[in-house]
């Protein structure tokens, strides 16, 4: 199968700078201790007033920072706009593999890499100095399995979206920060959605953002129940609709130019 | 100097052939900025303050970091890219050139498109000194201040930008030692820094010395402790740090070997 090929190989490719990732994952670990060092000033003395405490806290930040491993920081558009820029697109868009998955097979293999080499290291560091959440129930964990793979669905085919979009307008860095933006601040990255001012935070609930680390994150603390799963669901099929569907509209756009 | 403004000037012309693009990425870069307050606004708005420290206090913290940052992002772009010269093989057309590698990284070019990060610091400046319950000459005080705290900032953040650049004769690749010489720090320092745990300001105020820039002058200048020393910080800091930086550089340089390709 030509797209599980594509998905080893980028892991390999990968492995080849474990190295500088180690040191990357320190200055992670540290945001995260920077986040969790803010929620435990301001809970200070105040944790009655709170739905969560400091400890909650903790275990939000740190799962958080690892998740974002695997929904959060992806290849910006996914480098379909270097394709753009360069033309070599209308080689990928022509061959008789489907373009959808050509390109998100490849970020598959980083992403299961990044699961090894910096979400299981962070994950450990918080365990060792402020501690990690064990999920207490045994069906707990297939559920957390099934909400982080759709997180991973949600957030590649959002960063798919913006790299897609190259076709139309070739500059995508502007719509990667955007993306990345409303990703950490609306997908509960720093604070968790419940907490933001009224109309945001039930607004929020609903929108793919949250699926890609919220929910995920809610669900490995059991704090939320798992039918959250079904707005990810629904979130991840419609997007990968809408992508399958601008990605026709892109190769008729190419047939149209004629190169 | 007269060399100096004519490079700049010549970089601004060219940047300026793409007006859109140099708006819309302005634009979103300060609006990227701003979201990251307006939850830190979210979370104090509901809880009042963080270990004493209210939303305006935070704010004057938050903003002397970000335009320390945003500025050394305008003005030291090929410092901050330094990397690409390593790994191209670049560098040693800037060693056969009569002016040094430096001023030449520094006339360069210039990344604009930060100064909407700066603009979004400087508002969040703004609001927290109107928002501020001080008296007037207080606010006075203050605001003579800023520009020492912002000016050493900058001369910090270049500093460890230099510093970490220098790595990459040695190391050739240096973006994943940014997260953690500047990312990582600066954002630290928008918040109070007696928020973290000890040994994390133990780094703050020595290796990666942050921490003064704006958390020590400002906690003299908002009445929350220390004394009139804490204002002369903030300048000594930075020029030794500068001067420390610039040594371990032209150390560098010196060790520099061509790819010879």
């Amino acid at each position: 199968m030509v797209y599980w090929i594509l998905l080893q190989k980028s892991f390999m490719t990968n492995l080849q700078y474990k190295v500088a990732h180690l040191i990357n994952n320190a200055a992670s670990a540290i945001f995260g201790f920077v986040f969790i060092a803010i929620w435990a000033g301001v809970l200070q003395g105040k944790e009655q007033s709170s739905p969560y405490d400091v400890m909650d806290m903790t275990y939000y930040i740190a799962a958080s920072q690892c998740i974002l491993w695997l929904s959060g920081f992806l290849t910006a558009g996914l480098n379909i706009q270097t394709g753009v820029r360069n033309g070599a697109i209308s080689f990928e868009l022509a061959r008789p593999s489907n373009f959808f998955l050509y390109v998100t097979s490849q970020e598959a293999g980083r992403l299961v890499y990044n699961f090894f080499f910096r979400s299981v290291p962070i994950g450990l560091v918080f365990a060792l100095t402020v501690g990690f959440y064990v999920p207490q129930h045994f069906s707990s964990y297939l559920f957390i399995c099934i909400s982080v793979l759709l997180a991973i669905i949600i957030s590649v085919n959002l960063h798919y979206l913006v790299g897609i979009s190259a076709c139309w307008t070739t500059e995508v860095a502007w719509a990667h920060f955007v993306n990345f933006t409303l990703l950490a601040g609306l997908g509960g990255q720093m604070v968790p959605i419940d907490f933001l001012p009224a109309p945001l935070s039930t607004l929020t609930q609903y929108l793919p953002f949250a699926g890609a680390i919220y929910y995920p994150v809610m669900i490995f603390l059991e704090k939320a129940t798992n039918d959250v799963i079904w707005i990810q669901l629904f979130w991840a099929i419609t997007l990968t609709l809408v992508n399958l569907w601008i990605t026709e509209r892109a190769r008729q756009k190419l047939e149209i130019q004629g190169g | 100097m007269n060399l100096y403004l004519k490079l700049l000037s010549g970089s601004l012309r060219s940047r300026m052939q793409y007006k859109m693009n140099f708006l819309v990425s302005s634009l979103s870069y300060g609006l990227i900025m701003a979201v990251d307050f307006v939850l830190l606004a979210a979370i104090l708005q509901r809880f009042d303050d963080v270990k004493g420290w209210n939303l305006y206090e935070v704010g004057l913290l938050y903003g002397i970091s970000s335009v320390a940052i945003t500025l050394y992002r305008v003005f030291g772009v090929e410092i901050h890219n330094f990397e690409r010269y390593m790994v191209e093989g670049e560098f040693d057309s800037l060693l056969i050139r009569p002016v040094s590698p430096l001023s030449l990284l520094l006339t360069k070019n210039l990344d604009l498109s930060r100064i909407g990060g700066t603009a979004q610091g400087v508002i969040i400046l703004v609001i927290s000194i109107i928002g501020l319950s001080i008296d007037n000459f207080d606010r006075f005080l203050l605001l003579l201040y800023l520009p020492i705290s912002i000016a050493s900032g900058v001369v910090i953040c270049f500093s460890l930008g230099l510093l970490t650049a220098t790595l990459a004769f040695w190391t050739q690749r240096i973006k994943d030692f940014q997260t953690f010489t500047l990312y990582a720090p600066f954002n630290a320092a928008n918040y109070p820094m007696n928020i973290y745990p000890g040994w994390l300001k133990i780094i703050f105020f020595t290796v990666i010395p942050v921490g003064f820039m704006n958390y020590t002058p400002i906690l003299y200048l908002l009445d929350k402790g220390g004394s009139i020393w804490n204002l002369a910080w903030p300048p000594a800091v930075a020029l030794v740090f500068l001067f420390l930086s610039l040594r371990f550089w032209y150390f560098g340089i010196r060790h520099y070997h061509s790819t010879g390709s």
